[in-house]
């Protein structure tokens, strides 16, 4: 098995989880209607939960403590892709962003529910629920609220305009991508955004959204290889600032 | 968490039954009596459904509410374990304004009033709220002992007599005491940690004090007013057993920690009563009214997100939906 | 502008005085009851209501306000308004008379009859 790449894949995953289930948790308590409110957290706490299985997959290969590798890095040593570090904005991008992330993450673990790697494959496996769930939850609103009236059809076009480049940047390949591939570890980021493609025009169809046209897709990379927007570097000082208070402490 | 509802003390016993029928209140009177719950749909007097539905409602923005400055914490809680249990916590007290809500809908006031009543201020909600939580440990004591305080009074509440809120009551009790737990586990750890930490949760605390002093309220003027709510169990404990019940309770578990509390009156004395400094009320009142360090922040705050997610729920809404009180 | 303690309030960038056109009815929509099963082979049991705009949300709703702790294997919603109820006040309709003894098991008593019989063999 190659460890790095195993490592690497995991990385970027967990980052991933980390950081959309921190931004979709500063909705808790805010959220436009006290019932989506809780389903939104509760997708929030399965992200964190699943980044927390990987992280400790991470530590299994040697590498340290779940909190001291999600609550010590700086910025820059962060492999999310740059779509889950942008701010919450308002509901239509939070929605639209959910939408387009987890249908690649509900695919990616499918296809690692197959992997060589037997822990990831196990990891896979368990969160298949709930993933199902997020996208079923994905779905619906961004079908109906697509389909409202003109001011929300007008705002999820427009998040989705907004968020698109960044989506493609989920699929940024990595140096790994054949040993990955060859030893059947995972299907590689290709493949995977093939998928991904293929499972949300036909909701956002439905939703009479409108995918940008292929001529102006840019993938908006560099997230996998720790190079991000402005925007992480404050959520991570956030994020770790009552642990890094003292970090001798155990919290 | 958080139930005990501000009732307006000048509110007449005498006003309170004017024009009800003597039969049908005598025979809700009995009803009560033999342990039966009252539902939606039954004769009740106005004055039943005016204090039930102010308290519920109350009760209802107290979690709305609740959820602030805890809130405060959740992007920065430390570590997985703690940044999951808080999500789940400050989930809960949404989750609790729900059901209460929808408990107090039952009674023939819409969830959009409630509400909009909550943020024009017009409807108060537990006075703890109105105090900020300035570091981690803060939102670690009101995890432990606002929850610990709402209990109390919660679990005398889910024995009342209307059954629609005796029903979320037992729902929402079963999830205060996961709050519970985890309160206090934070404050242990914070509390048996390094010396930093140790500071931060005895600043906390004295903090906090005069507010939990606060939370059950006054003690209560024993009118006829008190008494009508009384028999009609709608109030199920006078403030002052609670304060003592929280105090018999919490009091020894603080000391075991080796923390100290802000008052050098506090004892329990021979008769088994707790004593302590009386609070100070007048602060009370000018915080329920407005004047606490963060009334203002809390309900702009509301506003705030009920305006940026309106559009969400207009869109949704069609024109074939039709309001109907719920059932239970 | 609010300057908080609660770094989300301060992106938020809220304006205290910062009053609302009041929520007009139905902003937060009509409700479902939701009937929950724990595990196969269980009732359903009513358990609560959700504010919701449709059917499908209702369900997503109701799974997670309902059921997300403990054991849970379905969820059912229905709209409030398409629920019919008995009155409380007509609660005297399931009152029955004791005769209707030969309508429950209890009214069934066979011993005396077999002891007898046995006894006169």
């Amino acid at each position: 098995m190659n460890t790095e790449a195993i490592k690497e894949l995991l990385y970027k995953m967990a980052d991933d989880l980390l950081i959309i289930g921190h931004r979709n948790s500063e909705w808790t308590g805010l959220g436009p209607i006290l019932e989506e409110d809780i389903s939104f957290s509760s997708m929030a706490q399965d992200k964190i939960g699943q980044a927390q299985a990987l992280y400790v997959l991470l530590h299994d290969l040697g590498e340290q403590e779940p909190d001291t590798v999600a609550f010590t890095r700086n910025a820059n040593q962060f492999h999310n892709a740059q779509l889950v570090e942008l701010p919450n904005g308002e509901y239509d991008f939070s929605l639209m962003r959910h939408f387009l992330y987890d249908h690649a993450d509900q695919l990616r673990f499918e296809a690692l529910a197959n992997s060589t790697y037997e822990p990831l494959a196990k990891v896979a496996r368990k969160v298949k629920g709930e993933l199902k769930y997020h996208v079923f939850h994905a779905n619906t609103w961004v079908t109906k609220l697509g389909l409202a009236n003109q001011e929300s059809h007008d705002k999820m076009q427009h998040a989705l305009n907004h968020a698109w480049n960044y989506a493609l940047g989920l699929f940024e390949p990595s140096a790994n991508e054949a040993a990955l591939i060859d030893e059947s570890i995972f299907i590689g980021e290709n493949t995977l955004q093939e998928q991904w493609l293929q499972n949300i025009t036909p909701v956002l169809l439905k939703a009479g959204l409108t995918i940008p046209n292929p001529s102006t897709w840019n993938p908006i990379v560099g997230g996998r290889i720790g190079i991000h927007t402005a925007h992480l570097e404050p959520l991570v000082e956030e994020m770790s600032e009552v642990f890094r208070y003292d970090p001798t402490a155990e919290w | 968490m958080y139930g005990n509802a501000y009732i307006d003390p000048n509110d007449k016993a005498a006003m309170m039954l004017a024009g009800e029928d003597p039969q049908k209140l005598a025979e809700f009177e009995a009803r009560i009596a033999r342990g039966e719950k009252i539902e939606p749909k039954d004769w009740m007097p106005k004055e039943y459904r005016k204090q039930l539905i102010r308290m519920i409602e109350q009760h209802g923005h107290s979690e709305i509410i609740g959820a602030l400055p805890e809130g405060t914490w959740i992007t920065r809680a430390p570590g997985f374990k703690r940044k999951l249990a808080l999500m789940a916590k400050v989930q809960d007290e949404v989750g609790h304004a729900q059901l209460l809500y929808s408990a107090a809908e039952t009674l023939g006031k819409s969830r959009e009033a409630m509400i909009n009543d909550l943020i024009t201020g017009k409807s108060k909600y537990s006075n703890v709220f109105n105090y900020p939580a300035y570091t981690w440990a803060d939102a670690c004591i009101i995890a432990w002992l606002i929850d610990a305080g709402a209990i109390i009074n919660q679990v005398a509440n889910a024995k009342g007599s209307y059954g629609p809120y005796c029903r979320a009551l037992d729902r929402i009790c079963t999830e205060e005491s996961f709050h519970l737990k985890y309160g206090h586990d934070n404050v242990v750890t914070l509390a048996t940690g390094t010396p930093k930490q140790r500071e931060l949760v005895q600043a906390a605390l004295t903090r906090w004090w005069p507010p939990i002093m606060h939370f059950f309220g006054p003690s209560d003027k024993i009118s006829n007013h008190t008494e009508i709510l009384m028999k009609w169990k709608v109030k199920m404990a006078t403030n002052d057993d609670m304060r003592q019940q929280f105090l018999n309770m919490y009091v020894p578990k603080i000391w075991d920690l080796g923390l100290t509390l802000p008052d050098p009156n506090l004892k329990k004395n021979e008769e088994g009563k707790w004593e302590y400094t009386e609070p100070d009320w007048e602060e009370f009142k000018r915080v329920i009214n407005g004047g606490g360090p963060c009334n203002a922040e809390r309900l702009a705050v509301r506003r705030n997100a009920e305006e940026r997610g309106r559009w969400v729920r207009e869109a949704l809404n069609t024109a074939d939906s039709k309001y109907m009180v719920p059932l239970a | 502008m609010i300057k908080s303690l609660d770094p989300r309030v301060n992106r938020a960038a809220i304006e205290e005085e910062n009053s609302i056109e009041p929520l007009k009815d139905l902003d937060q929509w009509e409700t479902y009851e939701v009937f929950h099963q724990k595990r196969r082979g269980d009732q359903h049991m009513h358990v609560g209501i959700v504010h919701a705009p449709n059917a499908e949300m209702a369900l997503i709703f109701g799974k997670e306000q309902f059921g997300r702790r403990g054991l849970s294997v379905n969820i059912w919603v229905v709209k409030t308004r398409d629920v019919f109820t008995t009155d409380y006040e007509d609660s005297d309709i399931f009152e029955t008379v004791p005769e209707k003894q030969y309508r429950e098991a209890g009214g069934y008593k066979v011993m005396d009859k077999i002891n007898k019989f046995k006894k006169g063999l």
